[in-house]
């Protein structure tokens, strides 16, 4: 978990960060999902990649779990901000890669848990890129709050 | 679910095994000397086994078989746009620098060179395992599937049944080598969770 500022930043399994102003946060994605959360009037984003629905009480890497990765999320958007945080949701992940794979679910349980839990933190999940058999980039500009979604094979797209 | 060394060494062992029949039936289909090796068996945590195949911003290929049987998880083979290519000139008799695209015969030459690739390796590993009563003593690979994509991304996703129940990652360093020059392939073996399970009580 870490605070970014003016930098650019690539996040592994389970991390997350927050950052305002000039940074740039990205990450790859198979079956994870990547949970971009904007607060537009602060600029003040945040990225995790999000690994597993429930931490079952596990405190010790908040950014792996859903239940952990959005609360520790927003805290760390907040301690960067001067006004309460508002933030909107992008979220991006969940593949299934293998066509053989026939007992992974793990990419469902995420995305559902990660709207769920948005749902109670009454965050609005203003667009999703998720499912299908293909990795992802996903990249979030802190600046502006664009969050660019690149596929192999495929043009970029902006969520 | 940490393995002992003693568990490494002997999951190490059944690898061993397979890569040196995997090696011979390399070696058979493309006529050219072959030699794979297994050299580190170790756990590694999430955060560095994700990488295990590069962070360069290029896709690479790979190929992906299902493991059924005693064992279950995936065997999967991953090489550079060259490298693959350049086994499909090997196996299509053509100047090497002919393949220049992924095609339905480049395709093809990638997933019947991993379909005997994992085949031997399993029958192999089989053999080295000790049998265990009321298991079938069968590894049987499924047919494979080509894929064209972000290293990091397929890491993550193969891992991610062992990610249930582990923060660390078994993974197994190989080596290709034909006519003595090494090639840029990886072959990934991934126990699922259950398969995990299995292999730790040995040793």
């Amino acid at each position: 978990m870490s605070r970014v500022q003016d930098i650019s930043r690539s996040l592994k399994m389970g991390e997350l960060a927050a950052a305002r102003d000039e940074a740039t946060l990205r990450t790859l994605l198979g079956s994870c999902i990547g949970l971009v959360l904007y607060d537009a009037r602060q600029r003040i984003g945040g990225l995790a990649h999000i690994v597993l629905p429930a931490s079952g009480g596990r405190l010790d890497t908040p950014g792996k779990f859903v239940d952990t990765a959005i609360p520790a999320l927003l805290s760390e958007m907040q301690a960067l901000g001067d006004r309460p945080i508002r933030a909107e949701a992008r979220i991006a992940g969940g593949a299934n890669m293998f066509a053989t794979a026939t007992t992974n679910t793990v990419g469902r349980q995420n995305i559902d848990a990660v709207e769920s839990l948005l749902r109670e933190h009454r965050v609005p999940i203003v667009a999703s890129h998720c499912g299908g058999e293909k990795g992802r980039r996903m990249k979030l500009e802190t600046n502006t709050g664009v969050v660019t979604i690149e596929v192999v094979g495929s043009e970029s797209i902006q969520l | 679910m940490n393995l002992s060394a003693g568990q490494l060494e002997r999951i190490g062992a059944a690898l061993h095994e397979g890569a040196a029949q995997a090696s011979e039936a390399l070696g058979k289909w493309i006529n050219r000397p072959t030699r794979i090796t297994v050299h580190d068996v170790e756990q590694l945590p999430l955060e560095q086994a994700t990488s295990v195949l590069g962070t360069a911003e290029e896709p690479i290929c790979f190929c992906a078989t299902e493991m059924r049987g005693r064992l279950t998880g995936h065997l999967i083979l991953a090489f550079d746009d060259a490298s693959g290519l350049a086994l499909a000139d090997a196996l299509l008799g053509q100047p090497r620098g002919s393949a220049d695209a992924w095609g339905e015969m480049e395709r093809s030459a990638a997933l019947e060179t991993t379909n005997i690739v994992c085949c031997a390796y399993l029958n192999a590993m089989i053999r080295a395992l000790p049998e265990e009563a009321g298991e079938p003593n069968e590894l049987v690979p499924s047919p494979p599937t080509f894929a064209r994509d972000f290293a990091e991304s397929l890491v993550e996703f193969a891992l991610m049944d062992q990610l249930l129940v582990t923060d660390q990652a078994l993974m197994a360093h190989t080596e290709f080598h034909i006519d003595d020059a090494q090639m840029n392939w990886s072959l990934l073996f991934v126990p699922d969770a259950a398969s995990m399970a299995k292999l730790s009580p040995v040793g």
